[in-house]
């Protein structure tokens, strides 16, 4: 079933999307993903943009 | 008095004793000891043995075959004892893997992908799908069948033990990686898809249409990614021909109206054909006021009814709209090209080809074209404005093209980062690094450094220098070593280490040669669209039953590896982030493994390059084998995967720029292809300035591939896309929440690319 089928309720029951890169492409959903490679996107910290963390 | 005995699946036989002497016939005949008589003569024996040992009446198959052992050796038949216990030992690993392949089918048939991580290795294949299933069931019938006929003993021991990773094994012995397909000489002439010829398209339509026809074409052909390395250089010949085909169509209708007649197609058409004759330029985008000053002139005589109007003027009209219309089909093309390849199935339906699409240095006005509009469809997104997840697109930053204010495609550049920063893609390849730098010859696209799928690059050209090129080649094979466990089983020790590296190397080389043998020694036929299309270099130049031998050897073999950060911990105890001298111990191991495939590359004269491997279902396997023998060791083996190739640990805290910095040095070394990321915080779409910046970083730390993280998400519902924390900024709803039907009409008035819902309309 689309996303449509959850019109009458506007919203009920559906989630966000997260996409995210994994080594390289883009994944829509990280149900497909491998353990290792979601313990890996859990990890990641963001990286500041100053010249010292 | 041996009367039966028992089979290995329980059932009760009669004995045979003849049975037993072809065994140890077969065995003897192997090693040239002995003959059928004494064959005979040992069976006879292992009878008696089996007979005064009493221990049962029917003994079992092992215990008759310890006892043939025990008689060979007993009868001096040495060399034939060792062939016969290997045998038995080859036999025994064969119904283990049987035993271990139908449980592995057992799971694939059985288990939900959500609770099995076999089914989800792949992230791009559904494994719940009944094309999907398939798939993996012949993959791992492959892989078993590949493992016991195929592997030499050490590679499989090798492989098994996790020392080293053979990459896409279910293909050993099908086909190659990958090739960065040259759309453009692909198109010339036509081609066909193995199913149907193609013509030559004539349109930007049918060139987008195409491309993606040919992506899905090669896909069938390889097992890695597919790449356009000329998407700019390729569109801007379809734009030119819409852009013609318009202007002729617009010119025609104006002049058509101001002499009030019809049916003027023709002669318009030889008019603007004997000017581009003249003027020996086509109808195009980039045409001067010469140009059209000669156009004006010819109409003039042509058509004596135009004469007292302004025909430059009308001209000028005819230019705008050929152009506003050529724009316009071209997005459109641009559009439906990307919908196609998120869309469509390769490889039996299980999968969406895994495509990119390099672009950003062709200056004419028709491949701007073609980019800004391919960038305003990614920035678009599918139908209701979800992120496309295919094809990656990768933009080639150049000075003197694109990287200055002052240089023609820097708009275009400008506009990658705006897109690339609120969709993810593109990425960024720097053709001004170094080792990219070597091989650019202005005006010759195909010496662009080109990535394909998630980082692989192929330039340099062993065997045949004067094709250092990217356009038309490919990766062949690549396998991983396991640089942790190297490190862990050194003990500290770096010599050891050293030791150990330079025996995985030589085994890998060996390996990587004996896949190639497999691969050599298929024919053009094999591969209908690759070969038989010409699409891999001088694959053209061979007849359909040739072997491919000789023209693979354009390609690439590839060592690849994971983890250096832990090996440096492992090491020295601490990684290349945390201090300036384990960095230099870090390029030293890269540079030691780099110097290994420039010395096998000489020596064989074929093109080992060193990868810095993109890990998806590597990045768990070593991990769990290594902390099963050398337990969870913090800072190496306590986390569920070892980090990806050179990169800094995901998890350590450091600023983008370091990071760079770091990790910019190793772009250098691995030539078979290398990425670089940095995670950004919020919502990068608001900040493009210091997006820029980073790849602007990039481009000056000598990182030849990079891309920037950030969080993309999208509420189905509403059609926000972009930061959500708990609640979507636009809507206000929480994940799961519904929302009332007036806010929903009120925000479809503020957003009219809201997604439409049944009931909502």
């Amino acid at each position: 079933m689309s996303e449509q089928s959850y019109n009458e309720k506007l919203g009920q029951g559906v989630g966000f999307e997260r996409i995210r890169r994994i080594t390289g492409y883009l994944v829509g959903t990280m149900d497909k993903w491998n353990d290792a490679k979601r313990a890996e996107e859990h990890d990641r910290v963001k990286h500041g943009l100053s010249v010292h963390a | 008095m041996i009367r039966s005995i028992i089979k290995r699946d329980g059932r009760k036989v009669l004995y045979d004793q003849a049975k037993i002497a072809r065994a140890i016939l077969k065995a003897m005949e192997a090693t040239g000891e002995g003959d059928a008589e004494s064959a005979a003569r040992v069976a006879n024996a292992v009878e008696s043995h089996l007979e005064s040992d009493r221990l049962s009446d029917a003994p079992g198959i092992e215990y008759i075959q310890d006892a043939v052992e025990k008689e060979l050796m007993n009868y001096g038949f040495n060399e034939t004892a060792k062939a016969y216990i290997l045998y038995r030992a080859n036999r025994t690993r064969a119904r283990e893997a049987n035993t271990s392949l139908m449980h592995t089918i057992d799971e694939i048939t059985q288990v939900d992908a959500k609770a099995s991580d076999l089914k989800r290795d792949n992230a791009n294949i559904d494994g719940n799908t009944a094309m999907g299933s398939m798939l993996q069931i012949g993959a791992a019938g492959a892989k078993s069948y590949n493992e016991m006929y195929l592997l030499r003993k050490e590679h499989a021991k090798a492989f098994r033990e996790g020392y080293l990773y053979i990459h896409d094994f279910d293909f050993y012995s099908l086909t190659t990686t990958c090739t960065q397909i040259d759309i453009l000489k692909l198109f010339h002439g036509g081609f066909s898809t193995g199913h149907g010829y193609l013509r030559e398209p004539q349109s930007i339509q049918s060139y987008a249409a195409l491309a993606a026809i040919a992506i899905q074409s090669n896909q069938n052909d390889q097992h890695g990614g597919q790449s356009i390395p000329n998407f700019d250089y390729g569109m801007a010949e379809g734009v030119g021909k819409s852009y013609r085909r318009n202007y002729i169509n617009i010119l025609t209708d104006v002049v058509e109206d101001a002499c009030d007649t019809e049916d003027l197609k023709d002669r318009i058409k030889a008019a603007v054909e004997t000017v581009e004759r003249n003027a020996a330029e086509t109808v195009g985008l980039g045409n001067g006021p010469e140009f059209d000053a000669q156009m004006a002139e010819d109409l003039a005589v042509r058509f004596p009814a135009l004469q007292g109007q302004d025909i430059a003027h009308f001209l000028t009209r005819v230019r705008k709209r050929a152009y506003k219309l050529t724009d316009h089909e071209t997005y459109q093309a641009m559009e439906g090209f990307v919908h196609n390849l998120n869309t469509m199935h390769s490889r039996a339906g299980a999968q969406t080809p895994f495509s990119s699409i390099n672009y950003g240095t062709d200056i004419t006005p028709e491949g701007r074209m073609a980019m800004r509009n391919i960038l305003l469809a990614l920035d678009a997104g599918l139908g209701h404005g979800e992120t496309c997840i295919f094809p990656i697109h990768i933009f080639k930053v150049k000075e003197g093209v694109n990287y200055n204010p002052e240089d023609p495609n820097y708009d275009l550049f400008r506009l990658s980062c705006k897109v690339s920063a609120r969709r993810l893609f593109p990425n960024f390849v720097f053709l001004d690094a170094p080792y990219n730098l070597q091989y650019y010859v202005p005006g010759r696209p195909e010496t662009e450094v080109a990535t394909m799928g998630c980082r692989t690059r192929v330039m340099g050209n062993v065997y045949d220098p004067t094709r250092e090129i990217s356009y038309s080649r490919g990766n062949l094979s690549f396998s991983s070593i396991n640089l942790v466990r190297l490190a862990l089983e050194a003990n500290h020790d770096e010599k050891v280490f050293y030791e150990k590296l330079d025996w995985m190397l030589e085994l890998t080389a060996q390996q990587l040669l004996d896949r190639f043998e497999i691969q050599a020694a298929k024919h053009v036929y094999n591969f209908p669209f690759l070969m038989g299309q010409g699409v891999w270099l001088d694959s053209e130049k061979l007849a359909n039953s040739d072997e491919i031998r000789d023209v693979l050897k354009h390609g690439t073999l590839s060592i690849g590896f994971i983890g250096l950060a832990e090996t440096l911990t492992a090491l020295y105890g601490k990684h290349h982030g945390e201090s300036e001298e384990i960095q230099q111990k870090g390029l030293e191991i890269i540079g030691h493994m780099r110097d290994f495939c420039n010395k096998k590359s000489q020596a064989m004269k074929m093109n080992f390059t060193l990868l810095a491997t993109p890990a998806e279902g590597l990045s768990g396997k070593f991990v769990r084998q290594d902390q099963q023998r050398f337990g969870k060791i913090p800072g190496i083996t306590d986390r569920e995967y070892y980090t990806n190739s050179f990169h800094i640990p995901v998890w350590f805290p450091i600023s983008a720029y370091d990071k760079i910095r770091l990790e910019g040095p190793y772009h250098a070394l691995c030539n078979a292809g290398h990425i670089s990321y940095v995670e950004m915080d919020g919502d990068t779409s608001k900040n493009i300035e210091a997006f820029e910046q980073v790849v602007r970083w990039m481009h000056d730390c000598g990182v030849g591939y990079g891309s920037i993280n950030h969080p993309v998400d999208r509420d189905p519902v509403c059609g926000y896309v972009g930061v959500i924390g708990d609640v979507c900024p636009r809507c206000g709803r929480r994940e799961g929440e519904q929302i009332p039907q007036e806010l929903v009409e009120k925000l479809r008035r503020m957003y009219p690319e809201m997604p439409a819902f049944q009931g909502i309309m």
